[in-house]
């Protein structure tokens, strides 16, 4: 009796442990490419550390943030941050649910259409940058030539100030798209068929289905699509930079892209980190903002 | 019995596993080099390794070197041209990085300023026959560096498409773009160059040689003289260009000397390597390809790179003895060969064939003496943040028609609170 008691004591003291052995793993990882380095960063936001000398920084106090804080470039490289991921995530939501729904129902050939659809997603940035780079050449891009063909004159893409922005932005939806459609595909395979059912026999038009049977379903991957696709854009870097490097004027210099110059061009070490770190309370704002969202809308249902 | 196994069986994995991930991440990166008994190998890093088909010139060069060397082993370090700044600073940062490095001027004196680049002075004692193109590499009394290639810049343009186009080879700013426009007229690029600040570190030193060409410069060699007349005559003159819509706006480098290669260009502002580059493996044969001197009153620049040996290498002896072979008449004999029209540490003349196969090729080398370093004078390590500054401002002139004289008026007054001394 006391050895049955003994082992089931054992057994359920190792079930208690093995969690927190499993975690080790991913901790240490976590650990070692996550937690390390961000705390350098941090670190070395207090520094006047150089590229050259990444780890014979003085430390300096606060010095960095005034600095940076009044710095007319870091207003700039928030405001076109703040711009670029508004114009992102919503373009992105709207036209990945869109898609999702469109090919959510059964028509022929639904299986390349969703492979089509989700091309953007596995092209890396780098080769997606490059695609478009050629697309949007003022000389012989395709887009030019629709719009030429139209009978309109051609536009500098990249080149035009009040236009590379927006180019850049389409891009990047043309990548992030495809990951809202699938993550929101993945949350319709979930949307009980009677639940609609229900609604169109209640008399409900397309709209009022979607409204009151789908949405309530689908809106948690809705909502962590916008979570992931805002962060992911706050400190996406390649294609801002291989198609613009920041400019013309500025007008698409991001903080990251912002960071990379202070660090590899003006070998400011302290600066960029300091840019990093403006750039990671950002994200940690967002974050914080999902998560009250999300605490409030269960509220809601709950109550 | 059989939950107990897969238990242990979970936390042996796991185990496995993370100390497999430690002892990954305590692993030794690598060294830029390695040594065992008499054997060294040499890590050479160097953008050109990866350029098509000279690069493989270049590296059967130096290989050279090991016939005259047993026990001495060569290995590159291919590095992209856009990276190699941040790479080669990152990791001698670290502590790391290869034993020998053939980089740009400005990197060059940037490494030497950080303090990762050692003196070589003894590896030339007894060599009496360098040039003034290692001038650069002798840093406050100290050389530091030798002499790789100088590209010098000149005009280069399609005899064929100008000669049907009716045009000449102008020699001054108007006359490129009158003759610009004729080949324009004929459905051709007019004129290639760099326009746009993505391509920031070869636009600004394109951009020198319109300012060296109207005689000015961005510093006296102590105070710093951004908005000079002779500058503002420069940019106006750059901007009237660009004005005139010749220039494939938006397009980089690669792709307008592509468009030359393919014998649809007029005219253009290139240097020796890029001149190289177009007039070999492309639709256009290099004795179409014609070389002049700069539209300008006065010379131009030119683009040097530099071979310096790191501090941190283990490996020191042997990289001075490169740097004593690369200098001696065997290793600039064998750079030669590789190195197309472009100045060498040493006066070693092109070769006749080369010569004849490349009319142009001569040019270049008549140009290099009097060209100037694309480096701001007593600003070498600043130059980048400095020209950062003066590049927004031509970008803000091209762009939205800003006033250049107000604009360098500006950016002087940026540059003296940054930058004065």
């Amino acid at each position: 009796m006391t050895t049955v008691a003994h082992t089931r004591a054992r057994t359920r003291a190792a079930g208690t442990k093995l969690p927190y052995l499993f975690l080790l793993l991913p901790m240490l990882f976590l650990g070692v490419v996550v937690f390390y380095p961000l705390g350098r960063e941090i670190w070395i936001s207090f520094t006047d550390a150089a590229i050259s000398n990444p780890n014979g920084g003085d430390f300096i106090g606060l010095a960095n943030y005034r600095e940076v804080l009044a710095s007319p470039q870091l207003r700039q490289s928030l405001g076109v941050t703040v711009l670029y991921t508004v114009a992102t995530v919503v373009a992105s939501l709207v036209l990945g649910v869109i898609s999702a729904l469109a090919v959510d129902r059964p028509f022929p050939g639904r299986a390349i259409a969703r492979a089509i659809l989700l091309f953007g997603w596995a092209v890396p940035n780098v080769a997606a940058a490059l695609i478009w780079t050629w697309m949007y050449n003022q000389q012989s891009g395709i887009l030019n030539k629709i719009v030429t063909s139209l009978g309109g004159t051609p536009l500098g893409w990249l080149t035009d100030s009040n236009l590379a922005i927006w180019s850049v932005t389409l891009t990047t939806v043309w990548q992030v798209t495809p990951f809202v459609m699938l993550t929101t595909l993945a949350a319709l395979q979930g949307v009980p068929p009677e639940l609609r059912e229900a609604a169109r026999i209640d008399g409900a038009d397309p709209l009022n289905v979607f409204r009151t049977a789908t949405l309530p379903h689908i809106r948690p991957a809705i909502g962590l699509s916008a979570l992931l696709a805002t962060v992911w854009t706050i400190r996406r870097f390649e294609i801002i930079y291989l198609l613009t490097g920041g400019g013309p004027l500025g007008t698409t210099s991001t903080l990251v892209i912002q960071l990379r110059r202070e660090a590899f061009e003006n070998y400011d070490l302290g600066a960029a980190a300091t840019f990093g770190v403006v750039g990671l309370v950002v994200s940690l704002l967002v974050t914080a903002v999902y998560f009250a969202f999300e605490r409030r809308t269960k509220e809601g249902s709950a109550s | 019995m059989s939950r107990s196994i897969t238990r242990k069986s979970s936390i042996a994995i796991s185990v496995a596993a993370t100390s497999a991930l430690v002892l990954a991440g305590c692993a030794s990166p690598g060294g830029s080099a390695s040594s065992s008994d008499d054997e060294v190998t040499l890590v050479i890093a160097n953008s050109q390794w990866l350029d098509a088909l000279r690069g493989e010139n270049l590296w059967n060069a130096v290989k050279k070197f090991e016939d005259s060397h047993p026990g001495i082993t060569l290995e590159q370090e291919a590095i992209p041209s856009s990276d190699i700044d941040s790479k080669l600073t990152t990791e001698f940062g670290a502590g790391e990085g290869p034993d020998l490095v053939i980089v740009q001027e400005g990197l060059f004196y940037t490494l030497q300023d950080a303090g990762f680049l050692s003196p070589v002075g003894d590896a030339f004692d007894g060599i009496s026959d360098l040039n003034a193109t290692n001038d650069g590499g002798v840093i406050d009394g100290e050389a530091y560096g030798l002499a790789w290639q100088r590209a010098v810049y000149a005009l280069i343009y399609n005899t064929d498409l100008i000669e049907s186009a009716g045009a000449t080879v102008p020699t001054t700013v108007d006359e490129l773009i009158a003759d610009g426009q004729l080949v324009a007229d004929t459905g051709a690029t007019g004129y290639t160059g760099r326009t746009s600040i993505t391509d920031f570190n070869g636009w600004f030193m394109d951009l020198q040689n319109w300012v060296y060409g109207f005689g000015g410069g961005w510093s006296d060699g102590t105070e710093l003289t951004i908005d000079t007349p002779e500058n503002l005559a420069a940019i106006e003159a750059f901007a009237q260009l660009y004005d005139a819509d010749l220039i494939p706006a938006g397009e980089d480098m690669p792709t307008q000397r592509t468009r030359f290669k393919e014998a649809t260009v007029g005219y253009s502002i290139d240097n020796s390597g890029g001149t190289l580059n177009i007039a070999t493996g492309g639709t256009i044969p290099s004795t179409s390809v014609g070389a002049a001197a700069l539209p300008f009153p006065e010379p131009g620049a030119y683009q040097q790179l530099f071979v310096g040996v790191s501090g941190k290498s283990d490996n020191a002896d042997a990289a001075q003895e490169f740097l004593t072979w690369l200098a001696g008449s065997e290793g600039q004999e064998a750079l030669r060969e590789a190195s197309g029209p472009d100045t060498l540490a040493t006066d070693v003349p092109l070769a006749d064939d080369f010569v004849e196969a490349n009319p142009w090729a001569e040019t270049f080398a008549e140009l290099a003496p009097n060209a100037h370093s694309t480096l701001i004078d007593g600003y070498e390590v600043e130059t980048p943040q400095i020209m950062r500054v003066v590049m927004e401002a031509v970008e803000r002139v091209l762009a939205v028609d800003a006033d250049p004289a107000e604009e360098l008026a500006a950016a002087q007054q940026t540059i003296d609170e940054q930058f004065g001394k």
